[in-house]
């Protein structure tokens, strides 16, 4: 793996942390103050500021180190998390967002020097005084406590443990130097310094091994030059657990004292150091039973000033919190939520999943073929029909690979809505519904724009200012709720306020005006609704930066028709305004009702079969000359012939002879398509036929049958709006 | 059989594993590494390691509770375990020492440093 990819893999993750925070802190705001919430907030920022280190991301680290310093004080309880400080948090979150998008493109850091400020201040009036931000690099000092070590009593001469062969444990510490012997300082080279240490039973403990901190001292340039064997009892009172030997190093002056120290400094509690010529071994520490953690001798002076006090009773503070730090521990470990497993995950191109889809696609085309070409054999039969399974199941893996929640497009919903709080003063409550509802990675990717379009459109058009809402009788604050679901087959996106509804006077009046539409036409309000899509259309009064321009709506709807899907409106006036987005699950393959119409044969998408049935003669009524209705257990459903509406010219069957698909539509609610047979049902390859030809209005696409060649895929939708007559206007127009 | 020092690294941040993975195992280091602590435990009630480094900031078992849960067990109560973290406070240090931690690295993390920090706690 290359530093870039390693790169790419945190820059993804920033994104995931971003969205993590987000969800964590309007949770906060909407009043889950929970510890878990709260901490994976700060886990996120934390996150991203430990990776912006390692990737030397220096602006970076030094905003996420004022953001999560005050959300350490905010977890700890320090500072309340009030509503100010929640708009004040998530307003730093989208600068770090901001942030992330600088190191990730290596553009121009943004400016934070007032958010900074807000932080820090929002910090300093929560937290104790004496708390204040650390620096980035914050270094921790030793506790340079002048705490002298005790003088080591000397009146034991009892050195019967001595004899023990420590040559070979000496060997091991000096390295090179081959002197065993107590040595005076006058054989070490002059500038030197001394290091007194002595481990104490803890040492060994946790997985320590205090030889290896030794030789790293020896690798230093270190020689052990005395030690201490005062200590030491007779053999029958020897604790192999215990430290009796205290080792007195000379190290070059070359070597600075920190450097030395900083090899003990994890260990520092099991440890009795002490530094000087001068300086006396740091007492032995026999513990009775428990190897105890407490009272850790450590003294650092400096060399120049040597110290002989005797012995304060000197406890570095360190000890006292680290037991009620191990309960705390203990408590959060066992209190810890077994979460469902985050599941094990790889990262793959993209291309490499969209040719398995391509060949997957391929794939249930050739099995439809050999489904043909087999019908009929018996004895294939069983085969054909596990071979038909399973390539189903292979599809449905493929597209699920694909599918994410939509989750991570909603969630950037909240940032646009506080800026356009900011540009707009429009203060909007966001709800969500439905955000694990799962779409392909393709058409997620293309609904962020035209979704920004219509919250932007929503905020700017719909929703009214607090005044005008208040004098309406509606709370100041308006409400946008997103919502997603699947639907027969389709996925419904839908986007609602709450606002005025959409002005049809205002809308016919401009789009007449701009010439969209002729005065003379006679337009439902539905169809008044829909001409906010046309080209060029805008009803704003003035140009604004949020909307106004007229490049939005159009825009959007021509976007979510290249996803294979479409987009209608509800509005009321005084209550609100919805658009909703009828999404195709999948962009590759789709089910389908293969039907012929006199010598065509053609494909009816899935999505809109509702029922399909032979009807009798009484079943059918004529409305009209030209309108033949159908009674659906008392309800009546227009007739619409497939063969009338593609132009089809030979001998056309009567609605009492074929076969009538009930479809539901958008544009029309139900109707009952006529067709002369349905020969099969099956799953098909969108091909684009305007790539390939040129677009034909009431055809969705091609696709290849079974037997190779070509049909024709039926836009419901349009051939049934065209047959009724529904907002054909606005078709031609957009 | 390679006798290479063979690390466990516990961390849920991809990209640090990434960071991880690449410093040690380009310096010979065999390395396995878990999302979280949760998944390091399992994986070590059956596997053996020669050093573990830890994250502390993890979601469902911290580098805390994996410290404290290991030590209280027979097979991994002398195990070398690095705690590798942002923070460099006394007080987390403390923490960590309490929990029975053998070592500290501050993040980010030098790649020879840590080697170096690996090898000083190695048997």
């Amino acid at each position: 793996m290359t530093p870039e990819e390693i790169q790419q893999i945190f820059f993804v993750e920033c994104e995931e942390s971003l969205a993590a925070a987000e969800a964590g802190l309007a949770a906060c705001r909407d009043g889950t103050q929970d510890d878990d919430t709260v901490n994976s907030v700060f886990r996120a920022v934390h996150s991203i500021k430990g990776g912006a280190g390692a990737f030397g991301y220096a602006g970076l680290q030094a905003y996420t180190h004022t953001f999560e310093t005050l959300l350490s004080d905010v977890r700890d309880g320090s500072v309340p998390l009030s509503e100010t400080l929640c708009s004040l948090l998530l307003r730093a979150l989208d600068t770090l967002s901001d942030h992330v998008t600088a190191a990730q493109e290596g553009t121009a850091l943004p400016d934070d020097a007032a958010l900074l400020a807000e932080l820090s201040a929002a910090q300093a009036n929560g937290a104790p005084a004496e708390k204040t931000p650390a620096p980035v690099e914050a270094k921790t000092e030793a506790p340079a406590a002048p705490a002298a070590p005790a003088v080591a009593d000397d009146d034991d001469d009892d050195l019967a443990g001595a004899e023990i062969d420590l040559d070979a444990l000496l060997d091991d510490l000096v390295g090179p130097a081959p002197t065993a012997e107590p040595a005076t300082a006058a054989a070490a080279p002059a500038p030197g310094w001394q290091l007194h240490l002595h481990p104490h039973a803890g040492a060994m403990r946790n997985g320590a091994e205090p030889m290896t901190l030794l030789r790293e001292l020896a690798s230093m340039g270190a020689r052990c030059v005395s030690c201490n064997l005062s200590h030491l009892p007779g053999l029958d009172m020897l604790d192999c657990e215990q430290g009796y030997l205290g080792f007195t190093y000379e190290l070059p002056a070359s070597v600075a004292e920190s450097d030395a120290t900083d090899v003990f400094d994890f260990v520092r509690d099991d440890w009795g150091i002490a530094v000087g010529n001068d300086a006396a071994m740091p007492p032995v520490e026999i513990t009775a039973k428990q190897p105890a953690s407490e009272a850790a001798a450590v003294a650092v002076v400096p060399p120049v000033a040597p110290v002989q006090a005797d012995a304060p009773d000197a406890v570095p503070a360190a000890a006292a919190p680290a037991t009620t730090a191990t309960a705390a521990a203990a408590a959060a470990a066992s209190s810890a939520p077994v979460a469902p497993a985050a599941g094990q995950s790889i990262r793959i191109d993209l291309a490499k999943l969209d040719r398995l889809i391509d060949t997957v696609g391929e794939m249930v085309i050739a099995q439809a073929m050999l489904a043909q070409r087999l019908e009929g054999d018996t004895a294939a039969k069983e085969e054909l029909q596990m071979l038909e399974g399973l390539t189903r199941d292979i599809q449905e893996s493929a597209m699920s690979i694909r599918a994410q929640p939509i989750s991570s497009v909603f969630s950037r919903v909240p940032r646009i809505l506080r800026e356009l709080a900011v540009s707009t003063g429009k203060h909007v409550r966001l709800e969500v519904l439905g955000e694990t509802t799962e779409l392909d990675k393709t058409v997620l990717e293309r609904l962020g724009e035209p979704l920004t379009h219509l919250i932007r459109n929503a905020v700017d058009h719909g929703i009214e200012s607090a005044d005008q809402r208040l004098a309406a009788g509606k709370p100041a604050e308006g409400t946008l709720t997103l919502s997603a679901e699947q639907r027969s087959g389709r996925i419904l996106i839908k986007v609602a306020d709450d606002g005025k509804g959409i002005d049809r006077a205002r809308v016919l009046e401009k789009a007449i005006a701009q010439g969209i539409v002729a005065a003379e036409n006679q337009l439902t309000p539905e169809d008044i609704d829909h001409l906010i899509f046309a080209p060029g259309f805008s009803t704003a009064q003035t140009v604004t930066s949020v909307s106004g321009r007229g490049v939005g709506m159009d825009v959007v709807r021509q976007n979510v028709k290249n996803l294979g899907g479409r987009i209608t409106i509800e509005s009321e006036a005084g209550v609100g305004t919805t658009f909703t987005l009828a999404l195709p699950l999948t962009l590759a393959i789709s089910d389908g009702m293969i039907v012929n119409v006199g010598d065509q044969t053609l494909v009816v998408p899935l999505t809109h079969v509702v029922e399909s049935l032979r009807p009798t003669a009484q079943d059918v009524q004529g409305l009209g000359t030209a309108r033949q209705m159908l009674n659906v257990r008392g309800r009546f459903v227009p007739i619409i012939s497939v063969a009338q509406q593609t132009g089809y010219h030979g001998k056309q069957v009567q609605a009492n002879e074929g076969v009538l698909i009930i479809v539901d539509t958008q544009v029309a609610g139900q109707a009952a398509l006529l067709v002369d047979t349905i020969s099969d049902q099956r799953q098909f390859v969108i091909k684009s036929l305007e790539a390939n030809y040129r677009a034909v209005e009431g055809v969705a696409g091609a696709t290849i049958l079974g037997d190779g060649r070509v049909a024709l895929i039926l836009d419901v939708d349009s051939l049934v709006g065209g047959a009724l007559g529904h907002s054909s206007a606005i078709r031609e127009a957009a | 059989m390679s006798n290479a020092l063979r690390i466990l690294t516990v961390d849920d941040s991809a990209s640090m594993r990434a960071l991880l993975l690449h410093a040690l195992s380009s310096r010979g280091f065999d390395v396995v590494q878990a999302d979280d602590g949760q998944a390091a435990l399992q994986w070590l009630v059956t596997n053996d390691v020669d050093v573990i480094i830890t994250d502390i900031n993890m979601p469902r078992l911290d580098g805390f509770g994996l410290i404290e849960r290991l030590r209280s067990g027979e097979r991994h109560c002398d195990r070398p375990i690095l705690v590798l973290s942002t923070e460099s406070s006394d007080e987390k240090k403390a923490r960590a020492r309490a929990a029975g931690a053998t070592g500290w690295i501050v993040k980010p993390f030098d790649a020879d440093k840590l080697v170096a920090a690996v090898r000083r706690v190695a048997h």
